[in-house]
Parts: C-alpha cells; structure tokens; sequence
C-alpha cells in the first residue's frame, strides 16, 4: 500500500515526477522503490534548470543530444531486420517519448501555466480518440454482415 | 508583432493611407470594432437567408405538384444543394457569429475581443467566401452534389466542370473564417473576463459561445481535411475517393460527419445559449439549473464527437458499428433532455410577459423538442434504416435547424434590437411575424414527417401522380411562402421601426446580464468603467440587491441605473485603430480559391495580397502615434 | 502580459483574467486545431496504408537515411530556435540572431531535402496521382512542407524585425509564438517520421498479392 503510495502521490512526491524548479532540492527526503539512482538524476535535472524556475542553455542541449539519440536508436531500430516484429510498437514508443520531450521542454508546457497543458492536452487526446475510432471503423467495416 | 517599438523603423510601404475616420465606406471596410462587425455579419447573413429561402421556394414550387416540370432535374440539383451550404453556413453559422461578436466582450464585461483584427478577418473572409461559392451560379453551374457532397457523385469523373470545385473551394475558405472566429472568442472568454466574473459567473450565452467556439477549431480542420482531399481529387487527380486506385469514398462519408456531426451541436448551441438569456428575462425568474445548463451543453459539445456515423446507418458499417453509435446516440439526448426541462423549470410559476422574443424562444422549445423526438427514432439504427434518405429526415432536421436555431435567432433579434439599434422593434408587427411563421413552418414541415414515413425519397425533383403526395406537398408548399411572408413582414418591421423610432432605454426589459447595464446602443469603448463582478447575473443583484438577502419582491425601482456616458473624457479610453489589411488578405484568400479553378496567376495575384496584407498587418501598430484623441 | 489589441495607458483598467498571455494562449488553442487537422491526414493515411491497388508501393520508394538526416536536421532546429528565443528573453542579441539565423538555415535545408526527395519520386514513377500510397503520402508530406515554409517566411521576418531593433526582450511573445509553431512542426514531423517513414517503409505488395485481386 505504501509503495502504491509512493507511486501515484498526489502532493509532488511522486517519484517519477520531475521536481518544479522553483521546488527542486538536491537531496529528496521520502523513500522510493528506486534507491539513490533517482536522487541523483534528479538533483542533476535541478542543477542544470539552476533551480531558479528558468531552464540554461544546458538544459536544452541536453534535452537535444537525448532526442538526437532517440532518433538514432529508432533508425538503428528500424536497420536491424531481427527486430522488425516489434517495429511498430517501438517506433510509436520511441515518437511519443520525443514528441513528449518537445511539447513539455522545448515548448516549455512543463514550467507554464496549466491552462495551456490543458488546452493542448484536450485537443490531442480528442483527436487521437478521434482517429483511433475512425481507423477501428475502417479496419472492421462490415463486422457482423 | 503589433507591439512594434518603433513603428517609425520599419513599416510596410502603406499604399492607401490608413483609415482613420469614423464615418463612410472606409470607416465600415476597415472597423475592428466588434460591435461593427456583427451587424454587418448580421445583414451580410441575413442577405444568405434571403437568398437561400428563395432556393428554398423554388424547390417547393417544383414540388407542390407531382410530375411537374418547372424546374429542370439539373437545375433542381443545384437549388437543394446551395440552399442546404447556404442555410448551414452562409446563415446559421454567420448569424450565431453576429451575435457572438456584438454580446460577448459585453457580457464578459471588455471592451472588445482579445484580437479586433482577427475578427475583421473573419468578417471579410466569410463575406468574400460567401461572394465565391455563389459565383458558381454566373457560371451557370452551381453545385450539384448535395450540400454534403458524396463521391463518387461529386467526383470530377461522374460530376465534371466547376461546380463542386467551387463548392469545396467556398467550404474551405469559409472554414478559416470560422476558425479565426473560433480561435479568438476563446482567447476573449477565458482571459478578458471583467473582475470577479469567474467561469461560473458567466452568462449561458457565453458559455455556450466558449463551447461551441471549441467545438468550430477542432471540427473546421477536419473539414478543411476533407475538402482538400476532394480538391485533389478534382483539380489535381489524386486517389483519395477513387474507387478505381483502391480509393473508398466512404471515408468522405467518415470525414465529412466527424465535421458534421459537430457542426449541428455548432449551429444549436449558440441558439440555446440565446434562449437561455431571453427566458429568464421574461418569467422574471433566474434560470433554472445553470450550472446543469452549462454542464449539459459541455456534454453535448464532448459526446456529439462520438456519433458521427449515426449519417452513415444504411451505408453497411455492419451491425456492430451501428449498435455503437445507436447507443451514442441515444445517451446524447439525456443532457438535451436536461436542458429542456430546465428551461421549462425557468417557466414554471413565473411571471410570463409574451413579448415577441418570448414567443419565439418558447416556440423554440416546443420546435426543438418535436425535432428532437424524431432525431431520437433516428438514432435506433432499424428504424433509421427505413427513414435514410426519406422525408422523414429532412422535417427532423428543419424541425431542429429551422424550428430551433432561427426561431432562437429571431427571438434573439427581437431581445437585442434595442441594445443593438437604440430603438424597438415593432411589438405587433413582430406578434404578426411569430404567427406566421410558427403556422408556415410547421405547416411546411410536420407533412415531411408522414412522407418520409410514406417512402417519399429526398432529393428527387418530382414524383409520381399516384403516389398519394401531393396534397401534404402542396400543404408544405403553402406553409413556404407563409414563411417568406412572416420573413417580409420582418423586414417591414425594421423599416418601420427605424423610421418610427420608438427609443430604447439602455435596460428596456428590466434583463439580467451585464450588457443591459451600458446604455442603447453602447459606445464605442462600452463601458465607462469596467464592472466589478460579484454575482451571476450581476447586473440584476446591483439592481435588486434585497433579492440577495432573500426578500422575495424585488424594490420598486432599481439601486442601480444605466451607465451614464455624458461625462466621459474618452482620451483615457484608448480602442485599437482601423485597419484595412484584414479586408486584403480576406479578399486575397478567396481570389486564391477561385484561381484554383481558373487559373494559377489569379492564386498568385490572391497569395501575394494574403502576403503583403499579413507583413503589414503585423508591422502596423495598433493605435497610429499621434497627439489628438478621437 | 498586456492585451494585445487594446493598448493600456495610464491606470486604465485591464481585463486579464487569467494572468496568460492572449497571444500564447491563441497559439496553443490554434496549435490543438492543427492537430486535428494533421490528424485527419494522418488518419488518412493510416487507413489507406497496404491498399494500394497498383504502382511504386513504399518499399520501393521511401530512402530511410535520407529522411533520418532531414529529421534530425529539422529536430536540431527546435534546440535552434528555444535557443534563440532564450537569448533574446536575455537581451544577447548577437546570439539571439545568430540562432534564429540557424533556424532558417536549417528550415531551408530540410525543404531542399522534402523537394529532392519529391522529384526523385516523380522519377521513379511515384505522384500523387499514381496510387493511394502517392495521394496520402504527397498530401502529407506536402502540407507539412507548406507549414515548414510559412513558419520559414514568418522567422525571416522576425529576423529582419530584430535586424531593424522591432524585435527585443520586451516583446519577445512574438517569436516566442513563432517558436511554438516551429515546434509544433517539428513534432507533427516525429509523428509523420515515424509513421509514414520507419512503420511504412516495409510496405510492399504483401505475399500473395492484394487480397481483392484476382487469384484470390
């Protein structure tokens, strides 16, 4: 119960959210299934957002060598033939993640005002329910003829 | 970018001057005034609603008898299919935006909307679009193919020449009207509220606004999908419906009501938000159950996503699909449903005062219910199997869209006139106008249900003698000009009017919301002082406020007045200045259309105006620098 | 931030109600409708893909290491123009202009790869008008190059506005709304990369032939 806890804390403590900026500490006080390895990430994530609640240019360079490998690992992906039967699930994987980066660090969702995460997040989930519906349609036109 | 800091550094050479009176054909060509901009989306759509009712008669002239031949087949493709685009979006949609413009900023309490220019694009974007799909009759061939267009009809293999070239071409451009429309009345409701008007104070009419604003941005892009795939089907010979490359012109079918089916929650929503304010007013009761209101229209703007298909029942989806969208279907009229009895709970035990507004408003409820009923027999997919394509369906939706949405327009007409003019309209005439109307229409489209029901198929130019029909088509061709009659007598009602001039106070119907509280019409900046907002309906509780402590009569006469604009010194109230660049790129995107279908130097001559008129929109500064103050 | 719209002197009351900025909060709301609209395309797509009936099939056609270059090219101008945004936010205008001068740069170049890539196909026989894979791709890949090049056109102008000194840390805003359309670009191309290109690539005529063909 308390690991479930641990997990899905509602108050910031969750362990697998990024620490706001203007909150980061370099040294996080609650116990988590992780160890120090998330610690450590994480009073690096605030030193290099300077803790100041404004990201340095670091920050977004490390933001694009991580999308920059993403994209190499995907086309590595795609290269080597033994992997093909797992394509399509990690290649929408690997997008997401990207697409994720972008919207939330380069532009900035993640330290801005909630209204626009929750324009933009409304738009996206309906249009992906959208298409999703339409593609299940087209894909059993007929079900049950 | 029209924060510049030093517009004397750069700015696009002006090739005409900026306007900057406040009077003449300038003054109307470059205003950014919302205010302005709604009545000349009002007079612009209301000109379309002429139009497409004369299409309209037309039609029914043509049916009133069987086998008659007044009307050629051809011709008679072309009046059902602009008479539904032009209904759809030359006037229900334009109208709903007429009022959109004039009632928001003042009901939030701004003086104008977040992006005055933007509007004015819209404005001209919408007039110019309307001026090019309706070009298509010079031609000699307008559209064809039904004012939803199915493939493989509309395809350029089985339906050549330009007419539903223009048809899609109009449909897009209009779209970016209404996105650009959409786009800045939520930016206007959520971040230009007057203080204290948190969400949950705000008017129905606004909220309905908001929602149906969301619902126009995501459902026009789809649109704007679907018509730029038929454009290359047409124009540059792609596959997208092609059965012969594999192409399925189903999925027009999908495309065009993922839009669609939104657009019908688009054309009522602002409808029931208009009646949502007028009943009130005169039951002399608040409205019963907002904050269920609100919530009910959220739901149907959220749930009418997931229904599109309830179009496409007979096209053979198979069974599971059509259960699923049955079931949709079905659930979305429990929050219409809401609505309605909250409007009925507002009636209950009011002081009822049947001004002509309020005829029109409790005929809409009535209208909207009975389309509402026969939409329900619609959604149970067995039955809708032997109603597709029938009558029936064109009396469901006439029932809602003509019966519910233009009756609420008209009511709302009559409501607002004197905010919007200063002066009344006519009481009796307007009575005159209700009758005739609610007795032409319904005589016009209650027959459609039997015929339906009876086989009678749509869209034929003529029927057989022995079909039994006639005498219900003649009944409907009757209640036509009883309608077009009731819409003269409209129009006589604001001739008279204005020359009669019997004047409006700025609160003529002692109302509840925020507008009501400038004076009639509103200056230019509407408020001399921007409200502090403490209540819904606030404009009511500043005039009554022991209604707040629970006395159950209101004061004989009201703490608060009208705001008193006799004394303002207007230099401290800055408004954006005029700006002509919206009319170019409005007239540059619709010469870019119509280039598609004649020829590139026209989409040139049209993209380069959209250009130069973008650059020097962005780098003309809001207000001109200079000393004197209008 | 101030109304855009309604200049603000002196002790004139603003309505701001929720302390955003009106320009940003229009371009996020205009951002959610591109979604949409991209999404239908994609959607499109998507349905379509393996129903081609004839013609160049994408196993033929699509060159992944090309396309990897033009996408890294285009994800490498997100950093460019969050950095050029940031520097402008600092006032360091030599820096500022020289990312966004990137940015361009890099705009341009994944155009000239997007127009090689079209005329190559053109030789092989892929068009649009040859097959469905030629209608779907071509739209696609050619609105979101319309989209690349306005966005092009829109940051020369912020740059000649910042060349001209009409562009400083005061109203940044404006590129910064310029930034989030970049990246939303930039984004729809992840999606487009990875759907149309890596998922796709392999699509031929699968064994056996079209299943509505005959010999089935």
């Amino acid at each position: 119960m308390s690991i479930l806890k641990d997990l899905f804390h509602y108050d910031g403590n969750g362990w697998w959210r990024i620490p706001k900026t203007s909150e980061a500490q370099a040294n996080p006080v609650y116990e988590h299934p992780f160890g120090k390895f998330i610690g450590v990430f994480k009073g690096f994530l605030s030193y290099i957002t300077s803790g100041k609640g404004h990201a340095t240019p670091t920050y977004y360079w490390v933001i694009a060598m991580i999308l920059g490998i993403i994209t190499l690992i995907e086309v590595w992906w795609f290269g080597v033939e033994g992997l093909r039967y797992l394509l399509v699930p990690s290649m929408l994987f690997f997008s997401i993640v990207k697409f994720i980066l972008v919207v939330a660090f380069f532009m900035h969702l993640r330290f801005d005002h909630k209204l626009y995460s929750t324009v933009f997040v409304t738009c996206m989930v309906i249009g992906v329910i959208m298409f999703s519906l339409f593609l299940l349609l087209s894909a059993f036109h007929g079900l049950g003829n | 970018m029209s924060s510049i800091i030093n517009p004397k550094q750069f700015q696009i050479p002006r090739i005409f001057p900026r306007p900057m009176s406040h009077s003449g054909i300038w003054y109307w060509l470059g205003t950014v005034d919302h205010k302005k901009i709604g009545t000349m989306y009002g007079i612009v759509s209301f000109f379309w609603f002429i139009m497409g009712g004369i299409e309209a008669l037309l039609i029914r002239v043509q049916l009133s008898h069987a086998e008659a031949d007044i009307i050629s087949p051809e011709l008679y493709n072309q009046l059902f299919t602009m008479h539904g685009t032009t209904m759809v979006f030359l006037v229900v949609m334009p109208l709903s935006a007429a009022f959109f413009n004039w009632l928001v900023p003042l009901q939030i309490g701004a003086r104008d909307v977040a992006f005055p220019r933007l509007n004015a694009l819209s404005l001209w974007v919408f007039i110019f679009g309307s001026i090019l799909m309706n070009i298509s009759w010079l031609t000699g061939e307008a559209p064809n193919g039904g004012w939803f267009g199915y493939p493989p009809n509309s395809t350029v293999q089985f339906n050549p020449g330009n007419g539903m070239t223009f048809w899609v071409l109009g449909l897009n451009v209009l779209g970016v009207a209404s996105i650009a429309a959409g786009l800045n009345f939520i930016v206007t409701i959520i971040n230009m509220r007057a203080p204290g008007m948190t969400m949950m104070r705000m008017p129905v009419f606004t909220w309905m606004t908001l929602i149906t604003s969301i619902l126009i941005v995501l459902a026009l892009p789809v649109l704007a999908v679907a018509g730029i795939q038929m454009t290359g089907d047409r124009v540059y010979g792609t596959n997208f419906f092609n059965s012969e490359a594999g192409g399925d012109p189903i999925f027009w079918q999908h495309i065009f009501w993922l839009f669609g089916h939104p657009e019908v929650y688009i054309l009522i929503l602002p409808a029931m938000g208009m009646v949502s304010e007028i009943l009130p007013t005169f039951a002399r009761k608040p409205l019963f159950g907002y904050t269920f209101i609100i919530f009910s229209g959220a739901l149907i703007g959220f749930m009418g996503w997931f229904v599109w298909s309830h179009h496409m029942f007979t096209v053979g989806l198979g069974p599971a699909a059509n259960t699923a969208f049955t079931l949709s279907t079905m659930l979305i009229a429990i929050p219409t449903g809401v609505k309605i009895f909250n409007w009925i709970a507002t009636l209950w035990g009011g002081s009822i005062k049947l001004t002509t507004s309020m005829l029109f408003s409790i005929g809409f409820i009535a209208m909207f219910t009975i389309g509402g009923l026969s939409g329900v027999t619609h959604a149970i997919s067995p039955s809708d199997a032997q109603q597709q394509d029938t009558y029936y369906v064109v009396a469901h939706f006439h029932y809602v869209l003509f019966g519910g949405a233009i009756f609420a327009i008209f009511g709302g007409l009559y409501f607002w006139w004197p905010k919007f003019t200063g002066y009344f309209l006519n009481e009796k005439l307007g009575i005159l106008n209700f009758i005739l109307m609610m007795i032409g229409f319904n005589l016009q489209f209650a027959p459609m249900h039997w015929l339906g029901l009876d086989g009678m198929p749509r869209r034929i130019y003529t029927y057989a003698e022995n079909m039994g029909w006639e005498l219900s088509n003649l009944a409907a061709t009757i209640g036509g000009f009883l309608i077009a009659i009731s819409v003269l007598i409209f129009l006589i009602n604001v001739v008279i009017s204005r020359i009669n001039k019997k004047l409006a106070s700025g609160d003529p119907w002692d109302a509840r919301t925020l507008e009501w509280s400038i004076s009639s019409p509103p200056p230019h900046y509407n408020f001399v002082k921007i409200p502090q907002v403490e209540h819904i309906d606030d404009w009511w509780y500043k005039k009554y406020p022991g209604l707040l402590e629970g006395s159950p009569k209101q004061n004989k006469s009201p703490n608060a007045t009208v705001e008193d604009t006799s004394n303002v010194d207007e230099s401290k109230i800055h408004l954006p200045d005029l700006s002509y660049y919206p009319l170019f790129v409005g007239i540059g995107l619709s010469l870019a259309a119509l280039g598609v279908i004649y020829t590139y130097a026209l989409v040139t001559i049209g993209l380069i105006l959209v250009f130069w008129g973008c650059i020097g929109w962005s780098t003309e500064p809001v207000n001109e620098p200079h000393k004197k103050h209008h | 931030m101030s109304n855009q719209g309604v200049t603000v002197h002196h002790g004139e009351e603003i309505n701001n109600s929720t302390g955003v900025s009106n320009k940003k909060l229009l371009m996020w709301v205009f951002l959610g409708s591109d979604v949409m609209f991209f999404g239908t395309f994609i959607g499109t797509f998507m349905a379509y893909r393996n129903k081609s009936l004839n013609g160049p099939y994408p196993a033929d056609t699509l060159d992944i290491p090309i396309t990897s270059i033009s996408t890294f090219v285009l994800l490498m101008s997100s950093l460019g123009i969050v950095l050029a945004l940031h520097y402008l936010k600092e006032s360091k205008m030599g820096l500022a202009k020289f990312w966004l001068f990137l940015v361009i740069i890099m705009g341009m170049i994944f155009i000239g790869f997007q127009v090689y890539e079209f005329s190559h196909f053109a030789h092989i026989g892929m068009t649009p008008q040859a097959n469905l894979f030629g209608s779907t791709f071509f739209t696609l890949t050619s609105l979101h190059g319309a989209h690349v090049s306005i966005g092009i056109l829109w940051l020369i102008f912020l740059l000649y506005n910042e060349y001209k000194g009409n562009l400083t840390s005061e109203n940044a805003v404006d590129l910064e709304m310029a930034g989030l359309y970049w990246h939303f670009v930039d984004i729809v191309w992840i999606v487009i990369f990875a759907l149309l290109y890596l998922i796709t690539a392999g699509d031929g005529v699968p064994p056996g032939g079209l299943p509505w063909t005959a010999g089935h």
